[in-house]
């Protein structure tokens, strides 16, 4: 280097080296962030979208924005000149702007003189030589990054590639996994046929359901899931309804064209998530409860209380189970005794056999007098069935229960006690009516008829007429005394005192007990439904006598007012079964603190507050919302498993969210808008009612 | 419940069912608001309602007291809202008005309990329930009925219940409580010892718990 020509030569060779440094540095930098952007999107993009590109798409997209990358990275560097190149090389040696002035003078082209190119090549050379010797290790600073961050993302990439974990790695590098060999594209979980097979105490047959995403199956079922495709890499089992559950796994089993797994179907909601790769596939399983069998008592229809343990009592009962009944029976339980000596005996009635029927009747009759009851005891009736289920805890279904009791002979004395509502009250009250609309007739027809007629017919409604009064007669007497009859010889003073006395065929008050009350000692018990009772009978005795003379028109005021006297008798039947307890009230200002002890209260707990599951509910129920235009089938499994959940404590809002789903189904067009509002309310507990007619206002 | 967050006063209520004799110790209401207002300055009515299990009017009331000796049969409506009563906080507090455990109300009404409400245990008689006010060292006291050898000639060493998230929802006793406090509460001057402070132990835990 001993001419100005050599100076030159030399500074340009420390450009090129320069210009190739930045360059594989540009290169370097772009590789890397290239390939780096490469493994983000594989970790960060969701699976649907990184499921929708191909590898061909990925690479080219990843060559791309290297190339962009390099070529900003290039711009910013710049253009490294030969003048750049002599300031680098001022700047690392000093050499007063010599060889900056000589490469500037250079490029315009003025001829140095003598005196100039001796002081520049003495200026520069001792700049040169540094340069060179300074080159590399700038170079080693300068490529060295760039170099480890484009071989590190060279090295992910290949363990992505090649399906490698390292634990090291994990969560870093999303494994593409063993079924996705050409280290390309992940594979989802394809189809499976589902197959249920019902509890064997059942006998339902196994039943194929396909490729369904949710499974509705009785609790107890098994469920084998079948794939046909390469074994998912595993499945997660998780109850919905129990939040303290968490996952487990479940085994699968290599088939020879497939895989399948087997799992039981529960009375809580199950949620299968079946896993390869990044892909999850949901089955939902809402298992349903066998019910217990469904009993109702149709006779007898009510209870009641007799006056003697005699008769056949009908016993009937209808049952039903949603799968089958095993059997059913009545169950009749005895208990005898007062205060507080009491004894039970219970025995069964009407067993019989329903061989898995769906639905049967229970009918047989009970002999009272076989029972060999005594006044106060009380038969407590009801039916019970059973299904098949084999459960040794199994709950029986059972009916309402009626009780029957039997009047102890002191209640009469005591209290109303009415062997049931008085069935003779409403018998005459329908005969009654129909006594009178007969002879109504008969009035209107009279003209038409002859005499003879007339009188044939006026003598048989007499005869009607008289049957009932005996029926009331009975009812009051029943009422009074326990007698059967009140049509025997009463009259006052003959020591027989009812309460009531004979007068001329017509029951009257005594003197006693003209109020109708009964007095404290009285042993002639005469309550006030008795007296329109009595009222009705004479006013039949009346409407009786004026058919017998003939006289139809004249009988209708006695038998409307007899009418009118049994609706105010039937009004005014109260059974009073039992008596009233003493009504004690306290004198709190005299008792209050009076007490000798001193206690001390606990510390009060405090309650932790009731969860509010519909909040979170609500998130989620929003969030499907939102996914529903960008990511239909994950909104629709949200919400399918929303469903199951709220199964159990929000009826109401599952109902809601089926229609959502419902909606789903219909396919891509249909405007799922209505039932997610409708969801919301149901979520709510808002009822919208629509507007009425007359109504000005807005609906609430 | 609804009557206490309001704090009106306590009513004690006595639960009305279609079956049996629920109406069987009917003096025990007004020893118990008797005992509540000896010992404590709880308001309290001073008289006792009756309310039937049938009615969602159950739901004012934070405790039910609920008695008998024959075979108990809850209708669908009963159990229904017997069911959502001890949901919501409720207590109730059964007693075997035949101290008997061969008794067909033992038998009938556990099996009821049972369906309606979960099994029931012993409760042990360590729990707060005997410190809620009064100290009952060793457990529920015993009552003259079983030591007169009536009913099932035990003297039951514990109460049992059913219990919700660590909470007495309802409370069995075979004691007879039903016979030992049914007496007019005038009656209290005759005995060295106030056999109802128990009550107040009930009244209290269901009131904070």
């Amino acid at each position: 280097m001993t001419s100005p020509d050599s100076v030159l030569a030399a500074v340009a060779r420390v450009r090129r080296r320069l210009t190739f440094v930045l360059l594989a540095r540009v290169v370097l930098q772009s590789v890397g962030l290239g390939l780096g952007a490469w493994l983000l999107s594989n970790m960060i993009l969701s699976e649907r979208l990184a499921a929708g590109v191909s590898p061909l798409v990925m690479a080219v997209g990843t060559l791309c924005l290297a190339v962009i990358s390099a070529g900003v990275l290039a711009r910013r560097c710049g253009f490294v000149s030969a003048l750049r190149a002599a300031l680098w090389i001022e700047e690392h040696h000093e050499s007063g702007y010599a060889l900056v002035t000589w490469v500037e003078q250079s490029q315009h082209a003025d001829p140095p003189t003598a005196r100039l190119a001796q002081v520049v090549e003495q200026a520069s050379r001792a700049s040169l030589a540094r340069a060179h010797h300074i080159l590399p290790s700038f170079a080693r600073s300068q490529i060295a990054g760039p170099l480890l961050f484009s071989a590190g993302a060279s090295v992910l990439m290949w363990f992505a590639i090649r399906g490698t974990t390292f634990s090291a790695l994990d969560g870093l590098v999303v494994t593409v996994g063993p079924a996705a060999r050409d280290a390309r594209r992940p594979t989802p979980v394809g189809a499976w046929d589902v197959r249920v097979t019902p509890p064997a105490y059942t006998g339902l047959p196994t039943v194929r359901l396909g490729n369904v995403a949710s499974v509705r199956a009785l609790s107890g079922s098994r469920l084998d899931v079948v794939g046909r495709d390469a074994i998912p890499d595993s499945v997660r089992v998780r109850v919905l309804a129990d939040s303290a559950s968490d996952n487990r796994a479940l085994p699968l089993t290599a088939t020879g064209s497939g895989w399948q797994g087997t799992i039981s179907a529960t009375a809580a909601p199950l949620e299968l998530r079946v896993w390869r790769d990044r892909f999850a596939r949901l089955l939902l399983v809402e298992g349903t409860a066998d019910s217990i069998p469904r009993v109702s008592l149709i006779a007898p229809a009510r209870d009641s209380v007799l006056r003697s343990a005699e008769g056949m009592v009908l016993l009937e009962a209808s049952v039903h189970d949603d799968l089958g009944l095993a059997r059913a029976s009545f169950e009749v339980v005895i208990s005898s005794g007062d205060g507080e000596r009491f004894t039970v005996r219970a025995v069964q009635a009407g067993a019989r056999s329903l061989d898995g029927a769906r639905d049967g009747v229970l009918r047989t009759t009970l002999d009272l007098r076989a029972l060999q009851l005594h006044p106060g005891d009380v038969v407590h009736l009801r039916a019970i069935a059973r299904d098949a289920h084999p459960a040794a805890d199994r709950e029986a279904g059972t009916s309402d229960t009626r009780s029957i009791r039997i009047a102890r002979q002191s209640e009469y004395d005591s209290l109303a006690v009415e062997p049931a509502p008085p069935p003779e009250v409403d018998q005459s009250l329908l005969s009654q009516r129909m006594l009178l609309m007969l002879t109504e007739r008969l009035v209107q027809r009279r003209s038409r008829l002859t005499s003879s007629a007339v009188n044939v017919e006026s003598s048989r409604l007499a005869r009607d007429q008289a049957r009932l009064r005996q029926a009331v007669g009975d009812a009051v007497f029943q009422r009074l005394t326990g007698e059967a009859s009140g049509e025997h010889a009463h009259f006052a003073g003959d020591g027989h005192d009812h309460g009531i006395e004979s007068m001329g065929g017509k029951l009257a008050l005594t003197g006693t007990n003209v109020q109708g009350v009964l007095a404290e000692g009285d042993d002639a018990p005469v309550v006030a439904i008795n007296k329109p009772l009595l009222e009705a009978y004479n006013a039949m005795w009346d409407a009786g006598r004026a058919l017998e003379q003939s006289e139809p028109h004249a009988a209708i005021p006695f038998m409307r007012q007899a009418l009118e006297a049994i609706e105010r008798a039937r009004a005014a039947s109260r059974l009073y079964l039992r008596g009233r307890p003493p009504v004690v009230i306290i004198d709190l200002a005299k008792v209050r603190m009076t007490g000798k002890d001193v206690g001390a209260p606990g510390v009060r707990a405090v309650r932790a507050p009731l969860p509010v599951p519909a909040i979170a509910r609500e998130a989620r129920l929003l969030s499907a919302a939102a996914l529903t235009t960008t990511n239909s089938a994950a909104a629709r499994d949200s919400l399918a498993v929303l469903r199951l959940e709220s199964l159990k404590d929000a009826p109401a809002f599952a109902e809601a969210l089926s229609a959502v789903l419902d909606a789903f189904a219909r396919g891509a067009g249909a405007d799922v808008t209505a039932p997610f509002l409708r969801a919301r309310r149901a979520l709510g507990g808002v009822a919208r009612v629509p507007s009425v007619a007359w109504s000005r206002g807005s609906p609430p | 419940m609804s009557a206490m967050t309001r704090h009106e006063p306590f009513i004690f209520a006595t639960a009305q069912y279609d079956s049996g004799d629920w109406d069987s110790a009917p003096m025990v209401a007004a020893n118990v608001v008797d005992a509540i207002a000896r010992y404590t300055t709880i308001p309290v009515v001073p008289q006792g309602v009756v309310v039937p299990l049938a009615s969602e009017a159950a739901f004012q009331y934070p405790l039910l007291f609920f008695t008998g000796h024959l075979p108990v049969r809850f209708s669908q409506r009963e159990a229904s809202v017997l069911r959502r009563y001890l949901q919501r906080g409720g207590l109730l507090f059964v007693d075997d008005h035949n101290h008997d455990v061969d008794g067909a109300f033992h038998k009938t009404v556990r099996e009821e309990i049972a369906r309606v409400a979960g099994k029931l245990a012993p409760l042990p008689n360590s729990h707060p329930l005997y410190r809620a006010f009064f100290v009952f060292d060793r457990g529920p006291p015993t009552t003259s009925h079983e030591m007169n050898g009536w009913g099932d000639n035990l003297v039951h060493e514990q109460l049992d219940a059913v219990l919700q998230d660590g909470r007495i929802t309802v409370l069995y006793s075979s004691k007879d409580y039903s016979s030992e406090w049914s007496y007019h509460p005038d009656n209290k001057r005759f005995l060295a010892v106030d056999n109802t402070k128990f009550a107040v132990n009930v009244v209290v835990y269901a009131l904070t718990r």
